[in-house]
């Protein structure tokens, strides 16, 4: 039998050492951990329709270096952090000192809070589940910690900027970490966008820690080249009463996992997570989804919709998990495929595994095309081809672009949908 | 205006339409009545152009064009203009976008400029009131969780504002009460005018009460078997279809009616 094939040694060798101490022995101590960890592959059940797309070769190993020009000049309507290859450009970043706020690069802590830091990284991630966020936590370079108070509330959306330029190749690890305080409240919005054309890899980690009462809103919108393989974790861990939204907006790549974790572990907390992904050419984007119902009283609601065009490839996998204790949860998870193409792939699994008795839960996941009558109706109004098949497809999900938060966000969004449609229906 | 000769049309490889030959002015209101699986609304589909049904022989010109030849979007561009029996429904376009995309296609076509969305709205929103829709319906999926009414005043809004230059109704009037009836005729009976015809594919008369045809045509086993003016509406309300040799039942269970 051919062995396993396991991560290469070369991608255990972090290069900068400007982090406190307890970080950079946190990051030894987890790289050490990572010797012989063997590689997804089809067998692997949470990569099994993904694992082929997953190429790490040793070139790709080397950290991007953190200097550079940032294309992120960008304006933003709101507060904004600019990452350079995983590590945060201060010269890049608008944002005032507000009250009960700390927004902080990894590099810029103290030793005490970099202790503290490094006891609660990982802390909102089922290592098991998400592999290779454990390469994160061996190589991250640098990262931003935000703080609340209690009672803090950011009075305008942070936008975080993940740029990664691909002159040569390499990889970025960036990382944050939220620590929300109770009934605090905070919009993120985070974008990851690229240059450059050589092979790379961004291995990105974002938890989210939500104390009770508190209001987190998340927008993701990933948009990075042809040439980037992306693997992004996010975790969050819910207490009392908390409120989680997360938007995500993906556009496929060589490569493009994200895996979502929610733990619902204080009664009344309750999470919304949104995804819309469109693939074409011969993209992927595989979104994994883990949602914990570990306390009672809890309500959780996933919508989540995949198109795939030519000869790409979607997957979904919604996991939700009710603990005995989590009576009267609540729990609806919807998934529904639009295959625009004889080509074109979708896996979907959604995953209930229920071990409360007095529980609500409804799952639902559908494949399907574009609807010939609905298509006939409009072209006999004399709409061409084309735009209806745009109009059709964008039905399919403009319910979840319009319940993006952040006008900004959404626009960036629609701008990016609709180069999609054009290269999509072009022929018609 | 519109001339088909020895229309032959199938769906399925099952051949519906057996021959028909209509000639239709600009200007005139022509009724095709005939019983369940005629091939009344096979015959709207073909002129609408869904490729769902395949013309096997004969032919179709508007203003001396060949209507075949021409793709559904590019014969809704000449002017004409199906009102569906069963509109559909699209939930997440909504029906103010729809109508202004189909509007500023057709201004497109005719070179003229688009309607920016203030211009429509107001547009629109008059248009609204002459079939008694109430505006909120703009806003909505096209004609999402609308009622049967609502759907077929929605499709006569739509050849209001697209102003066709051949109209074909494919049962209008079913599931509309007296009221709802009234508003629908009413805004046929707007777009009547003198460079434009209307074909109404109805079963029962009573919609000719409201919208008076000037020749009305049955249609039966997939050919037109008698012509006559209005009277023949009548004649036919009051002795159905029996006296003409059609036994309705035997083609009932068609489902391509």
């Amino acid at each position: 039998m051919k062995p396993a094939p396991t991560l290469s040694t070369a991608f255990l060798h972090p290069a900068g050492q400007s982090l406190p101490e307890p970080l950079l022995a946190l990051r030894k101590q987890r790289g050490t951990a990572l010797v012989d960890m063997p590689l997804p592959t089809r067998k692997t059940e949470n990569w099994k329709y993904s694992s082929k797309y997953l190429k790490l070769t040793d070139d790709m190993a080397i950290s991007l270096p953190a200097e550079g020009k940032t294309g992120s000049s960008l304006a933003v309507p709101g507060y904004k952090v600019a990452f350079l290859n995983g590590v945060m450009m201060p010269e890049a970043c608008e944002y005032p000192d507000l009250d009960g706020i700390s927004i902080k690069s990894f590099g810029d802590l103290s030793d005490e809070e970099a202790s503290d830091l490094a006891d609660r990284l990982d802390s909102t991630l089922d290592n098991k589940a998400v592999q290779m966020a454990r390469l994160n936590s061996a190589r991250f370079e640098d990262g931003l910690l935000i703080r609340l108070k209690p009672e803090a509330v950011l009075d305008q959306p942070l936008f975080i900027v993940h740029e990664v330029t691909a002159e040569a190749s390499g990889s970025a690890f960036p990382r944050i970490f939220v620590d929300a305080g109770r009934h605090s409240q905070i919009t993120l919005v985070e974008e990851y966008i690229s240059s450059g054309s050589a092979q790379v890899m961004v291995n990105t980690v974002t938890e989210f820690n939500v104390a009770d009462g508190a209001n987190i809103t998340s927008i993701r919108l990933n948009m990075e080249g042809e040439n980037v393989q992306h693997i992004g974790s996010t975790g969050v861990l819910q207490q009392r009463s908390s409120r989680f939204e997360s938007h995500t907006v993906g556009f496929g790549g060589p490569l493009r996992r994200h895996d979502l974790q929610v733990r619902l572990e204080g009664e009344g907390a309750e999470c919304k997570l949104n995804g819309v992904v469109v693939t074409q050419g011969t993209q992927h984007y595989d979104n994994h989804t883990t949602i914990e119902h570990v306390a009672p009283h809890c309500n959780s609601e996933e919508t989540y919709r995949n198109i795939a065009a030519d000869k790409s490839h979607a997957v979904f996998n919604g996991r939700i998990h009710i603990h005995q204790d989590a009576q009267k949860s609540n729990a609806d998870m919807n998934n529904k495929n639009l295959l625009l193409s004889n080509g074109a792939e979708i896996d979907t699994k959604p995953e209930l595994e229920i071990y409360a008795d007095d529980v609500k839960c409804a799952h639902g996941a559908t494949i399907g095309q574009l609807d010939e009558i609905s298509l006939f109706y409009l072209v006999s109004r004399g709409i061409g081809r084309r735009q209806a098949n745009v109009l059709l497809t964008m039905a399919f999900i403009n319910e979840l672009v319009e319940q993006i938060p952040i006008d900004a966000a959404k626009q960036t969004a629609l701008t990016r949908l609709n180069t999609f449609f054009k290269q999509t229906f072009e022929q018609q | 205006m519109l001339s088909i000769k020895n229309l032959h049309a199938s769906v399925e490889g099952k051949e519906i339409l057996k021959g028909i030959n209509l000639e239709i002015k600009a200007g005139e209101v022509h009724a095709i009545m005939g019983p369940n699986g005629s091939g009344k609304s096979t015959l709207s589909q073909v002129l609408a152009g869904n490729d769902a049904f395949e013309v096997t022989e004969g032919e179709i010109t508007l203003n001396g064009d060949n209507l075949l030849e021409l793709e559904t979007e590019e014969r809704a561009r000449e002017g004409i203009f199906l009102a569906f029996q069963y509109p559909v429904e699209i939930p997440g376009v909504s029906n103010l976008q729809f109508l202004r995309t189909a509007v500023n296609a057709m201004r497109q076509h005719k070179g003229q400029d688009e309607m920016n969305a203030a211009e429509f709205m107001k547009l629109a929103r008059e248009v609204s009131k002459q079939v008694d829709l109430d505006p909120a319906f703009l806003k909505r999926g096209v004609n999402e969780g609308f009622s049967g009414g609502e759907k077929k005043r929605n499709e006569i809004l739509q050849a209001l504002l697209l102003q066709p230059k051949l109209a074909i109704l494919d049962e209008t009037d079913s599931g509309l009460d007296i009221d709802a009836l009234k508003v629908v005729s009413d805004g046929v009976n707007a777009l009547r005018a003198e460079d434009r015809a209307i074909l109404m594919v109805t079963h029962y008369q009573r919609l000719l009460n409201h919208i008076v045809p000037d020749y009305v045509h049955v249609l039966a086993g997939g050919k037109i078997i008698k012509s006559g003016g209005r009277e023949l509406a009548l004649e036919l309300e009051e002795r159905g279809y029996g006296w003409l040799g059609i036994k309705d039942e035997e083609t009932a269970d068609s489902s391509a009616n």
